[in-house]
């Protein structure tokens, strides 16, 4: 999304007092601490335990096809390296390193420019998001490009080590190319020097998982097939494009486990979102969880089945637990996203929820949902975060409505209060189906109160006025508005957020949570099939290959094949007139979050408007209007916050104490990927992919930077 | 600014390309409003609308009461910002900038007004 800004300061007799938003109470929504009544539509509320299932129980009848219980893998150290996608294993994104501190963080300067050789060819033209994230291992980074190549380079220079190109085809790319990261795995059996001893392990746009030895890149020749398992295995028809992975796997315990992206709003009978962990060494297949066969698909679907279609799929990176060995599964929503009548129990029971399984065995140990009944696309897409809290093993749950759980890790118990909005409206389109109540964090959100029609925007009266009056065609009723269509609705937070999978993270010195998150709406509506048939919005497998895809909005008309309606999507509800926003900024912030009391410490608009103005024209303005982000945050000991994300094209360092942006760099490309942190020879450097994004509009790239102090 | 010599009974050119401006931008400002109104939404741009077509034409017709029907619209603008918004800088922009620029122009012409009535 593109943002705008005034093009001059000139608007006198204001006075220069900065953004002050009116606050109201919303009308609408009554927040009750108390619980909800049980009934179908309550029935799967947060932090209960799979109903009626004992874990334990459940875990001996299945552990059959498994040997030797696996034993919990050692946790690898963040600090020199950055192991993990989220820094360490408990994904907190904190850094021990604090050569970089508040007070020479100006200093920084660009060590070294790695470029990646991945940039779009003509057919995957806006369509690249690469939102790469390397790990540092040793002395190399280990990543893959937006297509997948894995790369090693040397951490210190940018050398490149070694390179593996998978070839994955441009019909592959879902709605991005993107790759968010990797992971990597130590044979615990393995001599030091031995190929694939230690393994760098990638999921690709076409559905594969690849090991390569991470010193060479060799394939792992008993990992599957040289190296490679397709993911399409009990899928279904092959479509390239509908099922995708971007994220890292997990890995835990020897076992990988990954879902994947389905394209959202195709049809009903899409791919499966079945979650499957695979042995690390062999890639033989462990254990399959189809949420909606659970027993029956446990080792795979019998000849000639496939897994369930259309169910609630993982897109976005899982975190593992050793100790307790789960995987933390953040589901996202049943393949057509805005109408739900026709999907099963076993959806509406794990739709939008966390889901814990057990990573030997894939048995659920406990979810908790943060949506019911979810016909707004609030996919879980941040990667949770483990911390102590109180003693107690917990982990931390953003969600894109921005709410922010608190859970017992042992057993989805949320540790910070649970509110229940109640008397939520139910529209006209399916009032049966739409839950009345609806689960919120009463101790952290990051959403902002509902929108007013004053909160309509423009850069003049007249664009203002077009906005106002789209608000008022639309139906609004504050947050959880139900979808419509003989008229518009608004969807406030729309579905980037909230938190989306830049995720949070903590300071757990200071005890503070760093959440960057959107604040904008979405302008929706369900077209009826007739109209959407006239449109000829067909889902992916119906579409002539080399047809247009993918450059439009993710539901900018998306034809939900199998459901009386297809979606139109207008997402950052942008002016006709101007393609400006129709709402005042901000529309994205970053604020600090005090662990122990749940209250903001700073919040402050991330991003400059510089990059954005009306048709599209650079403002150069350096004011910090709040811009759409995405991507994450670092946090060092040094006291300091990287963060790009926003679409400004900048990388700045934030003091985690005040929220006051103390240094920044211009990126070639955007930087909507999250940051790292690491450490070779003494010298702390700070990386952050400047790759660009189509959606964000923030150009394309292939630049890994490296920043560090002078020698 | 040039200077004009014509004391003719013709408005001279600046204030009629003002008058164009404000009636130009009036006609959707009524119209739009209008829809507006009649969705239950604000009355302000209707009015605020109102205003400038008024300005507009008396401008036309080289009257130097236009100077005081703009200024009215947009102290009332002013208000109504203000009113509904305070001090939040972003969310003045649409509402202020352009009225501002527009009382700019007029005021400029207002010279032109004098000189014509005289």
């Amino acid at each position: 999304m593109k943002i705008s800004a005034p093009l001059t300061t000139f608007v006198l007799l204001m006075s220069s007092v900065p953004l002050a938003f009116a606050q109201q109470e919303q009308a609408q929504i009554s927040p009750s601490q108390e619980d909800v009544p049980s009934g179908p539509d309550a029935a799967s509320s947060g932090g209960q335990p799979a109903d009626g299932q004992e874990p334990a129980s459940e875990r001996a009848e299945s552990t059959s096809s498994n040997d030797a219980p696996r034993p919990p893998a050692p946790v690898r150290e963040v600090g020199a390296d950055w192991p993990y996608y989220g820094g360490d294993a408990d994904a907190t994104r904190y850094s021990p390193l604090d050569q970089i501190t508040t007070a020479n963080v100006t200093a920084l300067e660009r060590a070294f420019e790695y470029r990646t050789g991945d940039m779009p060819s003509p057919s995957a033209e806006g369509k690249y998001a690469p939102e790469t994230t390397p790990l540092k291992l040793g002395d190399d980074l280990l990543m893959c490009s937006a297509k997948n190549i894995l790369i090693s380079i040397d951490a210190a220079t940018g050398e490149e080590n070694w390179r593996f190109d998978p070839g994955v085809p441009d019909e592959a790319i879902p709605y991005s190319a993107s790759c968010r990261g990797v992971s990597v795995y130590t044979d615990p059996g393995a001599a030091e020097d031995e190929v694939c001893a230690t393994r760098v392990i990638e999921g690709t746009l076409d559905a594969k998982l690849i090991a390569l030895d991470a010193a060479t890149g060799t394939p792992c020749e008993g990992f599957g097939e040289n190296g490679t398992v397709d993911l399409w295995q009990d899928i279904g028809e092959r479509v390239p494009g509908w099922y995708a992975i971007t994220a890292p796997p997990a890995v835990v315990r020897g076992v990988i486990v990954s879902g994947a992206q389905v394209k959202d709003g195709q049809a009903e009978d899409a791919p499966s979102g079945v979650v499957r962990g695979f042995d690390a060494i062999t890639g033989e297949l462990e254990w399959a969880w189809d949420l909606a066969a659970v027993e029956a698909n446990r080792n795979g679907p019998a000849e000639g089945e496939v897994y369930t279609r259309g169910t609630p799929n993982m897109w976005t990176t899982a975190v593992i637990d050793e100790e307790l060995g789960y995987v933390y599964l953040p589901m996202g929503n049943s393949s057509v996203d805005y109408y739900g009548s026709n999907r099963s129990e076993a959806e509406n029971e794990f739709a939008t929820s966390l889901v814990a399984l057990d990573a030997t065995t894939g048995d659920e140990v406990w979810h908790f949902q943060t949506v019911r009944h979810d016909v707004w696309d609030y996919d879980l897409g941040s990667q949770p975060t483990l911390i102590d809290y109180q003693g107690t093993p917990a982990i931390i749950l953003p969600s894109k409505q921005g709410d922010i759980y608190i859970l017992d890790r042992r057993t989805g118990e949320p540790m910070t209060p649970v509110e229940q909005l109640t008397d939520l409206p139910r529209g006209q389109i399916e009032p049966d189906f739409i839950s009345p109540t609806q689960p919120a964090s009463a101790w952290h959100t990051l959403r902002k109160e509902p929108l007013e029609p004053k909160d309509a925007w423009g850069f003049t009266p007249i664009d203002q006025l077009w906005c106002r009056i789209q608000f008022h065609r639309a139906n609004y009723d504050g947050f959880f508005t139900p979808p419509s269509s003989e008229r518009p609705w608004i969807q406030y937070p729309g579905y980037n957020g909230g938190s989306d999978w830049g995720s949070v993270a903590v300071d757990p010195v200071n005890g503070l949570l760093i959440a960057n998150y959107n604040d904008v709406p979405n302008y929706n509506r369900l077209v009826p099939r007739a109209e959407a048939d006239e449109r000829g919005l067909v889902p992916i497998h119906q579409q002539r290959s080399g047809a247009e895809a993918g450059e439009n909005a993710e539901g900018a008309g998306d034809p939900q094949t199998g459901s009386p309606y297809a979606i139109d999507v207008n997402a950052g509800w942008r002016s006709a007139l101007t393609d400006m926003p129709c709402v005042r900024p901000p529309y994205g912030g970053i604020r600090a979050v005090d662990l122990e009391t749940g209250e903001t410490v700073w919040d402050r608009p991330l991003g400059t408007a510089r990059r954005n103005g009306p048709f599209g024209i650079p403002s150069y303005l350096p004011f910090n209007i709040g811009t759409p982000n995405n991507g994450g945050s670092v946090v060092t000991a040094g006291g300091i916050v990287f963060i790009a994300a926003a679409t400004d094209n900048l990388f700045r360092a934030i003091d985690i104490e005040t929220g006051e942006t103390i240094w920044q760099d211009v990126l070639p490309a955007g930087g909507q990927a999250n940051p790292i942190t690491y450490e070779v020879g003494g010298r702390q450097y700070v990386m952050i992919a400047a790759t660009g994004h189509h959606f964000m509009e923030t150009g394309v790239g292939d630049w890994m930077i490296a920043y560090a102090l002078p020698e | 600014m040039t200077k004009t010599t014509a004391p003719s009974r013709r408005t001279p050119w600046p204030i009629l390309a003002v008058a164009v401006f404000c009636i130009v931008l009036a006609v959707p400002l009524i119209a739009g409003g209008v829809w507006l109104i009649a969705l239950g939404g604000s009355w302000y741009y209707a009015l605020a609308g109102l205003g400038l077509l008024i300005t507009g034409f008396l401008l036309f017709r080289g009257s130097e009461t236009a100077l005081w029907v703009y200024l009215a619209t947009w102290l009332g603008t002013l208000i109504w910002a203000w009113w509904e918004v305070g001090a939040d800088w972003w969310a003045q922009l649409p509402r202020m900038l352009a009225p501002t620029l527009i009382l700019l122009f007029v005021l400029l012409s207002a010279q032109f007004l004098k000189s014509h009535d005289a």
